[in-house]
């Protein structure tokens, strides 16, 4: 009898585990031993498995499913409209999926969504902060609806503003900061209650190049200070290079994940950029021989897997006549991204 | 049960009321206008009804517009909160949603209060009060008219999704509110149709309430004292159930999640 229920239970682990089988962005073993030499755990902070969401016909998220291991800097990219807000919105409980699960720091994002919400720590792309009350009036809001005490949120509030360079503008109304600030107090406000999971969705969208860089300086800083997974959107892929894992979404589904380093080395050892005006028989010339290509308007990319381009330059000599610039390049995830985003599998 | 959640948009709501002066003087001009002009005019022609004299008669109606306007217009910031962020900040606290909703509710309650004791003292001043008024009962009156009044309040911000319409909320819920009710005139002298109007928009019961704390008895408030208590309560405890329900549907969270995701319209 006993026997019967191990087994049904056994056959049960089984079939999840068959289930499982699409966790397409688990980290595969070499990178997991990347990530043991660095320290990042492996007990997944993150988990979905079947995520969809559908507005009436529109499949905004289609079956995603995705391990983000704890102390992981991981980050969510794709264009504009595929599915990267709504998905980290399902991963923080704030709306349910049509269909599939998620756990966050081992808490169901439906059944269990108040202790989820408690390990996570959020910063919209549009600030969350009352322009009417001060710098130390938000985070005292902020702080005390996480259910901190007072002294600690001046505590911890006090460390921020420091580490952020916001200390000399606690008593000013949020309306008088200037976008950068106010996104800087806005990270500060999601990370305030030492979250184990931080959501930063597109967090230097809308600001200049300095303020970029001093948002991603504090960004560095604060995961140097804490063990804090990261879970980032962003379409600025320069950024992205930072990330211990990427994972490209397009129209709602994943379609590659790696580490920027290997993704950069999978698209080829150099890129094309060819310029002609008369761009359709150019290509038609080139592909047959250097492969398919990635058009933007006169302009057309392929990839080159050999290190050695002394075919390319035979290439170049050959249609020179025809083509306004050749240029060959070394890659980087930018190209990933428009060559994902462009429809095209990685693989050759 | 987490407090401090709760403390904290209580402490909001208050900082909020202190930094915004206009709103508060507005709020005790508004029934000030009406008690010494409307008042004042009518006294003159109506004369006394029930022992009492109209501009009399009118304080428990301008006591209950103050918590009407005060917690209306308090509630109505869930809106606002909904478009500026601020409830970002809020959705994503480790509380469940009814908690919010309960939380504010209660920060447009204690608004009104706060403004109703203001005017209390003011007409004090003024002289316009006290002579019949029994405190123990006005102590009880005033919060629970203003949870009822919040209750509508909230209602009506859970159902409205941006501050576009405000001035529509001004013109179709609070003002037929405010006149559909026993403030002005008695309720039962109403003609039939407006009667029943009265008898079924909730507010009518706070002001009742108020007339049976201020009026002496002799001036007939429409309704016993336990019918009034009664409806406030069950009112207010259903208002904040619709309210908590409309929340917790992804209907009403959504919208604004798309807002806040960028994608406007």
């Amino acid at each position: 009898m006993t026997q019967t229920r191990g087994c049904w239970r056994a056959s049960g682990e089984f079939r999840s585990a068959q289930e499982n089988r699409h966790l397409v962005a688990r980290p595969p073993e070499n990178v997991q031993r990347l990530f043991v030499q660095r320290g990042i755990g492996l007990n997944p902070a993150i988990r979905a498995s079947g995520l969809s969401k559908r507005y009436g016909e529109v499949l905004a998220v289609d079956d995603l499913s995705l391990e983000i291991a704890s102390g992981e800097f991981f980050g969510l990219l794709g264009p504009n409209g595929s599915g990267k807000t709504t998905t980290i919105h399902m991963l923080a409980t704030l709306i349910r999926p049509t269909t599939g699960s998620a756990e966050v720091a081992g808490f169901d994002t439906g059944r269990n969504a108040v202790r989820a919400r408690e390990a996570i720590g959020i910063v919209f792309q549009e600030s969350a902060l009352d322009r009417t009350l001060t710098v130390a009036e938000n985070l005292r809001f902020a702080g005390l609806l996480q259910n901190m005490p007072a002294k600690m949120i001046t505590e911890r509030s006090g460390e921020l503003l420091d580490l952020f360079g916001l200390q000399e503008h606690r008593t000013k109304p949020v309306a008088t900061l200037s976008g950068g600030m106010r996104r800087a107090l806005d990270i500060v406000r999601g990370v305030l209650h030492q979250p184990k999971v931080l959501f930063l969705d597109e967090p230097t969208i809308g600001l200049d190049l300095p303020n970029r860089r001093r948002i991603w300086r504090f960004i560095e800083k604060l995961r140097a200070h804490t063990a804090m997974t990261v879970l980032l959107t962003t379409h600025y892929l320069e950024e992205a290079d930072s990330c211990d894992r990427v994972s490209f979404i397009r129209k709602g589904r994943l379609v590659e994940s790696g580490t920027p380093g290997a993704m950069v080395e999978e698209l080829g050892k150099h890129i094309l950029e060819v310029e002609s005006s008369t761009i359709e028989s150019v290509v038609a010339r080139l592909e047959p021989k250097v492969g398919p290509c990635l058009r933007d308007g006169d302009i057309a990319m392929f990839r080159w897997a050999k290190e050695d381009v002394s075919e390319l330059a035979l290439l170049q000599a050959e249609l020179a006549a025809d083509v306004g610039s050749w240029k060959v390049r070394r890659p980087n995830l930018n190209d990933v991204f428009l060559w994902v985003a462009g429809g095209k599998a990685l693989k050759s | 049960m987490k407090f401090r959640p709760f403390y904290a948009v209580l402490e909001r709501e208050v900082l909020r009321m202190i930094r915004q002066r206009t709103r508060l003087v507005a709020a005790m001009v508004r029934p000030l206008i009406w008690l010494l002009v409307i008042g004042g005019g009518f006294s003159a022609t109506v004369g006394r009804t029930h022992g009492v004299n109209y501009q009399d008669f009118l304080v428990p109606g301008v006591i209950g517009m103050t918590t009407l306007f005060g917690a209306m217009l308090a509630a109505l910031t869930t809106v606002y909160d909904k478009e500026s962020g601020v409830m970002r900040m809020m959705i994503v606290a480790p509380l469940p949603h009814g908690w919010i909703v309960t939380a504010k509710m209660v920060s447009a309650a204690l608004a009104a209060i706060v403004q109703a004791i203001m005017l209390i003292i003011l007409l004090l001043l003024l002289g316009y009060f006290g002579k019949d008024t029994n405190w123990l009962l006005l102590a009880a009156a005033v919060p629970v008219a203003s949870f009822a009044c919040a209750g509508i309040g909230m209602l009506t911000a859970s159902f409205s999704r941006t501050l576009d319409n405000f001035a529509a909320t001004m013109n179709f819920v609070i003002f037929p509110v405010f006149f559909f009710s026993g403030s002005l005139y008695p309720t039962q002298t109403l003609p039939r149709a407006l009667k029943m109007v009265a008898m079924a928009n909730p507010y009518t019961y706070g002001v009742d309430f108020l007339k049976h704390a201020i009026l002496p008895a002799s001036a007939n408030p429409d309704f016993s004292l336990a019918l009034d208590i009664a409806v406030l309560a069950v009112f207010s405890i259903v208002a904040l159930a619709i309210a908590s329900w409309r929340f917790s549907q992804e209907a009403a969270v959504e919208p604004m999640i798309r807002v806040l995701a960028g994608k406007r319209g």
